[in-house]
């Protein structure tokens, strides 16, 4: 379908500027009463054209038109067709170079735009890959090594010994859970020409959503909620926002040391949702506040221990699902101590549906 | 022990399928493994069980036809194993005649919850309000005769609306009813602003039944699909 419109686009504009210069060429021979202008003019529509539009065809067939044109109403015999005179024939030859060497021209360049676009995004793809491979491992070493030892060594561990690796195994298989969750989100933004399906959801039942994630994996831990007491719906794919929320609130868990309070506000500010995470925890040093959302992919000296790395993704990822939803993100320290993570959703969508 | 109950598993994944099967014959069930759809149609006829636990993505079978297979002769209950991004496949599933869904990756617990309340809800008829004519959960007692909810022993002032919504999830407790289900059987035709209206409702139920976000103790809201209403099986 899509190709479809771009032929009819690309012949629409070749036939009017055809035409469009085919008249001007009329005027000025009328005006100046010269021909020695009509094949600049035509160089100038075939120039043009193959330009414009996208490969070779256009460009050709233009210029075969051209020809013809200037053969049948421009050179003597004036309006007919005469290919026995040989400065017809070159200038026919010469129109047809011009086209073949400007689509040529053209064509590189384009490919060469879109190959820079290609490789800042592979680069990206490539950074994110090697990152993530570089995460999994560590607890997919727990994983292997716990299940072999178990299987080989049943009858020689103790119970708590037992219990000890199965358990190192739930801890980091749930990591993992969690990484690939991730890398779900990301790929389901990255696949591009696939839009966001937003749909309304109730806020309450997004942070409801959240809360009960979250319990499953840090029971102990108390969120405060603060959220308006009315019905507030905003368009969005729940799934990925909800998974937001769980990051930023997570990344404060594993990360805002000495926390004591963990805060989830949400506010409607002129037909604006603003989501706030706060933590009176220790802050984030100001050459990492910088680049919070983008480290991930660029981080140089990986530190060894994975766990602790881990929560780079999930901001990366936040940042992401969130400028697809057209919204805003930002960190800060709050004066007070600890940190101040917001993101903004627009309450109504621009008459979609 | 022929009393126990028979649960089929239609599962492709081998480890995914025994750790299922371990799971069930040590909590007391007697559990069949299929490892694809023609199997599992196979063993469906022969052994008539009790449950079926079954896989969306099968290798011969798409999940949704093996659902209607089984509807086709059957009302036993079947519950659906979905991938966690497929909120479309889960409401598809439970549309077509699935009773519940649980997401991988899942823990025992989880599992076992859903198979419970699964089975409580074939003993009752699945969802059959005949011979029912009360519900009690934790502090929530329901009197379909008088039409009235209390909670704590205080009545609960309920529109009508409100209160056909209530109690036709909590005769099907346990089982999730998807957005369009409750629509259908509350206003019995559905609009674009059915959604909403549905929310609104539920918001201001949630708001009478005094339940705060992450502890829902009587309503749990499954985002993007539907809702809940907890079954006293689960804790």
């Amino acid at each position: 379908m899509n190709q479809f419109h771009k032929i009819i686009k690309n012949t629409i504009f070749t036939v009017s500027v055809l035409i469009a210069f085919f008249c001007l060429s009329l005027w000025v021979e009328t005006v100046f009463q010269t021909y020695s202008l009509i094949p600049a003019i035509f160089a100038l529509a075939v120039f043009l054209i193959s330009l414009i539009t996208d490969g070779y065809v256009y460009g050709i067939f233009s210029s075969l038109l051209s020809v013809l044109a200037l053969n049948f109403a421009f050179t003597f015999p004036y309006f007919k067709f005469n290919f026995s005179i040989p400065e017809n024939m070159v200038s026919a030859i010469i129109m047809l170079i011009i086209t073949i060497i400007s689509s040529t021209l053209t064509t590189k360049i384009r490919q060469t735009e879109k190959m820079q676009a290609e490789t800042a995004k592979e680069k990206m793809r490539a950074n994110l890959l090697r990152a993530v491979s570089h995460d999994l491992r560590s607890p997919l070493t727990t994983i292997y090594g716990s299940s072999s030892v178990i299987l080989a060594q049943y009858d020689d561990l103790s119970k708590e010994q037992l219990l000890q690796l199965v358990k190192g195994m739930k801890e980091d298989s749930q990591w993992l859970i969690g990484m690939v969750e991730n890398l779900l989100s990301v790929t389901k933004i990255d696949s591009g020409s696939v839009k966001l399906i937003k749909t309304s959801t109730v806020l309450e039942e997004l942070i409801d959503a959240v809360l009960v994630r979250l319990k499953k994996r840090y029971p102990q831990q108390q969120i405060k909620v603060e959220i308006p007491d009315d019905f507030i719906s905003i368009p969005m794919d729940a799934v990925l926002i909800e998974q937001v929320i769980v990051n930023i609130l997570e990344n404060a868990v594993q990360h805002a040391e000495g926390m004591t309070e963990l805060i989830l506000r949400v506010r409607e500010k002129n037909g604006i949702a603003v989501f706030e995470i706060l933590d009176d925890g220790c802050g984030i040093s100001k050459d990492r506040i910088q680049d919070i959302f983008t480290g991930y992919f660029e981080k140089k000296e990986a530190p060894a221990d994975s766990q602790k790395s881990s929560m780079g993704i999930g901001l990366s990822v936040c940042a992401s699902i969130i400028k697809a939803h057209d919204g805003k993100i930002s960190a800060e320290n709050r004066p007070s101590g600890g940190c101040c993570f917001r993101f903004e959703l627009k309450m109504e969508e621009e008459s979609d549906e | 022990m022929s009393s126990k109950y028979k649960i089929l598993i239609v599962e492709d994944d081998t480890n995914i399928s025994n750790f299922v099967k371990t799971i069930l014959s040590t909590n007391g069930y007697q559990a069949l493994a299929a490892k694809n759809g023609k199997n599992g149609e196979m063993m469906f006829h022969s052994h008539c069980p009790d449950l079926l636990i079954l896989d969306l993505g099968l290798p011969d079978t798409d999940g949704i036809d093996f659902i209607k297979m089984v509807r086709e002769t059957s009302d036993m209950p079947i519950i659906v194993l979905s991938a966690r991004t497929g909120e479309r496949d889960k409401v598809e599933a439970l549309d077509f005649g699935a009773n519940d869904y649980v997401t991988k990756p899942f823990g025992t617990d989880e599992l076992l919850a859903r198979v419970r309340v699964a089975l409580r809800n074939n003993r009752q008829g699945n969802g059959d309000k005949a011979g029912m004519n009360q519900f009690t959960m934790k502090d929530l007692f329901i009197d379909y005769d008088e039409r009235k909810v209390t909670l704590e022993e205080t009545e609960v002032k309920l529109t009508q609306t409100e209160y056909n919504i209530v109690q036709l999830l909590s005769i099907y407790a346990g089982r999730v009813l998807t957005y369009s289900e409750i629509i259908k059987k509350i206003w019995g035709y559905s609009d674009s602003g059915s959604i909403k209206k549905l929310q609104v409702n539920m918001a201001n139920i949630r708001k009478k039944l005094g339940e705060k976000p992450g502890e829902n103790q009587y309503i749990a809201n499954e985002l993007g699909v539907g809702y809940r209403m907890i079954a006293p099986e689960e804790r």
